[in-house]
């Protein structure tokens, strides 16, 4: 087998990009992308997520050329590529609906790339050949892509991506077309292959689970904006906003005022109780406080921090949902493994606590 | 805002591609579409009375005085008759093979299907061959009732009737096909309120196939209005026919004959575009789809009364004999001697394939009552050198025009695709619907009098001049086809997959080959349909033919037309009739072998074409030993 490693994965840096669209409505401009800055190291997957029309798949399309950007530089390895044309670009994608020829059966699909560089015929059998063996579809070459599962096809976009040995691979949401238990194999697919490779990918896509699942680093973007950057526990346990702490998976706001600031961690007062959390930021007695927690940080008991009402108790199977009042504030917790634990019923009065080291302050 | 940065862009061969085409694009539609139009248009109002001073309302006048209005209202009588005769035999034949539990409905609409593969020229004239003066069935009938008018056949019954049944066929596609997407449960519901079969089909069944009824009845009126090869042929004083006839006057033998053509067909031009107009408008709203999720396939309806029941069988066979026997005595006569056709007797000792291929002798006796022979005058379609130049010069120019249209066509669905939203697309499309606002006669009559004389943008060529006129119908051909091929190519390309486009460029390929290589061979199989159905239609098409009808610009359309004339008085135009219904025949092989080939073998997806040639491919490896030898 050919080593597939042969080529050195490059780095992406977005410098200032901005993409004007006109709103076929009003007939103004609008920002689509606007001032993103940003570097990906060589070998890493970062995710562009987000909501729809937050810009994330119009930042991969002025990667990959099929967009231009109105302001701003774009560098591979280096390099920068706002003049080329897509098809002079070393990027490979994976599309959404997987784009595969379906006049060429799967050899000549994936060979595509290599026939149009030119690649000696042997070579080409050779490549394709090792890199089908990888996404395992040996001994499906000659198939045409109609009589492939959805699965399959999607690992002929790969294989297809895959071969040119790209510097940077795109993937713009490439499983929205395949069911739940499809997409979680193929994410797991995807993230080995780009780790045996050790080539830069940028994947785009909406689901945060995915997104938790694959990544080195997590990009969210709202409004054709950076909201935060970051790896994937970051984004998750220490959010810079509203918008990020909700965004990815679910999450309980608590309101208060700050009673005590110190060193690394201050004291947010909640229904009258001080509730302790451990910040980085530097913050001022008296000011509004609001700390972020999620359902499973959050421990339900007859005794604890901040009392409680509860007014959902619903058994999920491999956990417990509840959903009960801190005051006026709903908080909802996710108590895992229910089984040999107090079940508390709708109307209990019960408490709540957590680790201060799993609140964060916003 | 500011936009700080922008592609750079360099002199690049696309640059000089796109400005290329821009020009070419422009040349062929002013000088191929706007300026012979504009001619025709202007030429009203330009005309000079007898002293030689501009009059330019002469026209106008002389249309109010003369006898001009007639063909007007002759054309429009024609086409309000025909969208009530259309309408009631083709819903009827639907009705009967879709709706209706008849028995052998299969074989009925196949015979009801035949003027798809036979219509046109061919079919007047198989008519014609059936019904006129000398027809089979005229003397058949004169045999029975000999005081009856041997000429009944001609005029405007003749052409009501013969059209009547050579328009059905967008009944027999569309109707049949709306009538087919009719959902099942819909018609049980209204059964299971308490409606009667025949409530069911007035309230339930037929306004959900009015949107696909108005069409065709537009359709059917500007096809009753431009009428021609059936007025030529049977005798019915129409605006094409007159049109036609007025192009080839000259000022010496009337009043301004040009002027008089380009006000008929600017009045026709007016009619079509109101009616397309009300059409597009129409179509706008929408047609009843069904939102049901399990659409129920329609299930035939049996007709509970025994007499209405029997009544729509008789209707049925009735309909079925007046499709088929023309097609059937055609099919027979071209295998029959020439005495035998032109005694209209078929018999068996008279069979012959001469009416195909090969020629025989001919002696007459002259007035003087002298014997003599012209050799080799009775000759078939394939043998005769003025047929066989007719169908080679229809052959090539057809196929000449087909390509040109899909090529046209294709690069500029493909350039609309790419600027799709953007205004310079819709003008593209537009410039190429152009077309579809005109009556053929119009564009036709526009060009050959426009193109008859140096005309500078053709390098001072007089287009209508000797081989010239060649591609003067080669042009007109093309243009007139341009919409169709449009309307077809661009659904086509609705089928590609954007992100097809960008897989080809993110993987390395320029704009060409991602065209040629990915985009064009997903859409081919589309455009050779096109080309298909377009050189189907060219092939034996008659209006266009006619206006340029000239010695060298002579179609099979017209060489069909000359059979007609009168058969052996001196040795003249022996075994016309043979020739005609060996042509006609040859047409429906050609007609029905395309059909074929665009709805039956076309219609597979690509998987199955690709599977099919692949086995091919391994049969013939197979046969040829090949395949062992690798």
């Amino acid at each position: 087998m050919a080593d597939l490693r042969a080529k050195q994965p490059k780095g992406v840096k977005l410098d200032h990009i901005s993409k004007i669209y006109k709103d076929p409505k009003t007939g103004k401009d609008f920002y689509a992308v606007h001032d993103v800055d940003l570097s990906i190291e060589p070998g890493t997957f970062v995710t562009l997520l987000g909501p729809s029309g937050c810009g994330k798949t119009t930042t991969l399309r002025m990667i990959a050329g099929f967009e231009s950007p109105d302001e701003g530089e774009i560098y591979l390895g280096g390099e920068p590529i706002n003049s080329l044309t897509p098809n002079k670009r070393d990027t490979a994608m994976v599309f959404q609906s997987y784009a595969l020829f379906p006049h060429y059966n799967v050899f000549d699909n994936v060979a595509y790339g290599l026939r149009l560089r030119k690649v000696p015929k042997a070579e080409i059998q050779q490549r394709v050949t090792d890199i089908l063996a990888l996404v395992e579809l040996s001994g499906m070459e000659q198939r045409m892509t109609n009589q492939l599962s959805g699965g399959q096809q999607q690992r002929v976009a790969l294989a297809r991506a895959l071969v040119v040995e790209p510097g940077v691979l795109l993937f713009d949401e490439p499983l929205s077309n395949l069911d739940a238990k499809l997409r979680v194999q193929m994410r797991t697919e995807i993230r080995r292959i780009q780790q045996a490779l050790g080539i830069t990918a940028i994947y785009v896509t909406h689901d945060q689970s995915e997104a938790m699942a694959i990544s080195d680093n997590i990009i969210l973007m709202k409004k054709g904006v950076i909201a935060q950057m970051g790896s994937p526990t970051e984004i998750y346990y220490r959010p810079n906003s509203e918008f990020v702490a909700d965004f990815i998976g679910e999450c309980n706001f608590l309101k208060g005022s700050i009673a005590s600031a110190g060193a690394g961690q201050a004291a947010v007062r909640i229904a009258g109780v001080d509730v302790p959390v451990a910040t980085e930021k530097s913050v001022r007695v008296g000011e509004a406080g609001e700390i972020v927690l999620r359902p499973e940080a959050i421990v339900i008991g007859d005794t604890g921090l901040l009392p409680c009402r509860v007014e959902l108790s619903c058994f999920m199977g491999s956990y417990q949902n509840y959903h009960v009042r801190v005051g006026d504030t709903l908080v909802k917790i996710t108590d895992n493994c229910p089984i040999n634990k107090k079940v508390f019923k709708v109307g209990d009065s019960a408490y709540i606590s957590f680790d201060k080291n799993c609140a964060h302050l916003l | 805002m500011q936009r700080t940065v922008r592609r750079k862009q360099g002199l690049d061969l696309s640059l000089i591609y796109k400005v290329f085409g821009a020009i070419l694009f422009i040349y062929l539609f002013l000088g191929f579409m706007v300026l012979p139009c504009l001619n025709t248009l202007t030429s009203i109002f330009t005309t000079k009375d007898a002293a030689g001073n501009a009059d330019p309302m002469a026209v106008i006048r002389f249309f109010f005085a003369g006898n001009m209005p007639s063909f007007v209202v002759n054309s429009l009588k024609l086409a309000v008759c025909l969208v009530v005769t259309v309408n009631v035999v083709g819903i009827s034949i639907v009705l009967l093979t879709e709706y209706f539990d008849i028995k052998g409905a299969k074989i009925l609409r196949l015979g009801y299907m035949t003027t798809l593969i036979y219509s046109g020229v061919a079919l007047v004239t198989g008519y014609q061959f059936l019904y006129d003066s000398n027809g089979m069935l005229t003397q058949w009938l004169v045999g029975m009732f000999p005081n009856m008018n041997k000429q009944w056949f001609s005029g405007f019954s003749a052409v009501l009737f013969t059209m009547t049944f050579a328009c059905t066929s967008n009944h027999a596609l569309f109707l049949r096909n709306a009538i087919r997407g009719i959902d099942y449960n819909t018609v049980e519901a209204a059964r299971n309120m308490g409606a009667k079969p025949f409530k069911v089909l007035l309230k339930v069944v037929m306004p959900t196939l009015l949107p696909t009824l108005f069409s065709l009845t537009v359709m059917t009126f500007i096809t009753g209005l431009c009428a021609m090869s059936a007025p030529t042929l049977l005798g019915y004083n129409s605006i094409n026919p007159e049109i036609v006839r007025l192009a080839g006057s000259s000022v010496a033998d009337e009043a301004f004959p040009q002027a008089r053509a380009a006000l008929l067909s600017i009045i026709l031009a007016l009619f079509t575009i109101v009616l397309l107009t009300t059409l597009n408008h129409y179509e706008k709203k929408g047609h009843y789809l069904s939102v049901s999720k399990t659409k129920a396939k329609l299930v035939k309806q049996k007709i509970q009364s025994p007499v209405w029941n029997v009544l729509a069988h008789i209707y049925a066979y009735v309909l079925f004999a007046i499709y088929m026997t023309p097609v059937v005595m055609i099919v027979l006569f071209a295998f029959q001697n020439w005495p035998a056709i032109k005694a209209k007797s078929l018999n068996v000792s008279s069979w012959t394939l001469i009416n195909f291929f090969g020629t025989q002798d001919y002696s007459f006796t002259t007035s003087r009552g002298k014997t003599k022979l012209r050799e080799g005058v009775i000759s078939g379609v394939f043998s005769n050198a003025d047929t066989v130049g007719g169908i080679r010069l229809s052959f090539v120019l057809s196929a000449l025009a087909a390509a040109l249209a899909c090529v046209i066509v294709v690069v500029a669905v493909n350039y609309i695709f790419k600027h799709r939203n953007k205004k310079r697309a819709a003008i593209v499309e537009a410039c190429l619907l152009f077309p579809w606002l005109l009556p053929t006669i119009l564009i036709c009559y526009s060009f050959r009098t426009f193109f008859n004389g140096e005309v500078w943008y053709v390098l001072g060529q007089n287009l209508y001049y000797r081989e010239n006129v060649r591609f003067l119908i080669v042009m007109a051909y093309t243009v007139v086809k341009l919409p169709f091929a449009l309307r077809m190519v661009k659904a086509a390309f609705y089928a590609i997959d954007d992100e097809l486009e960008d897989a080809a460029r993110n993987l390395g390929a320029s704009q060409l080959v991602t065209f040629l290589r990915v985009k064009l061979p997903i859409v081919l199989p589309s455009v050779l349909a096109v080309f298909a159905l377009n050189f189907n239609a060219l092939f034996t098409e008659y209006d266009m033919s006619a206006t340029f009808h000239s010695s060298y610009g002579k179609s099979y359309a017209m060489v069909i037309q000359s059979m007609t004339a009168e058969e052996g008085r001196d040795g003249y135009n022996m075994n016309g009739s043979g020739r005609r219904c060996a042509s006609t025949v040859f047409i429906m092989l050609v007609s029905g072998l395309i059909l074929y080939l665009v709805y039956g073998v076309g219609a597979r997806d690509l998987g199955e074409r690709l599977e099919r040639r692949k086995k091919r491919r391994e049969r013939w490896e197979r046969l040829t030993g090949k395949g062992k030898a690798a």
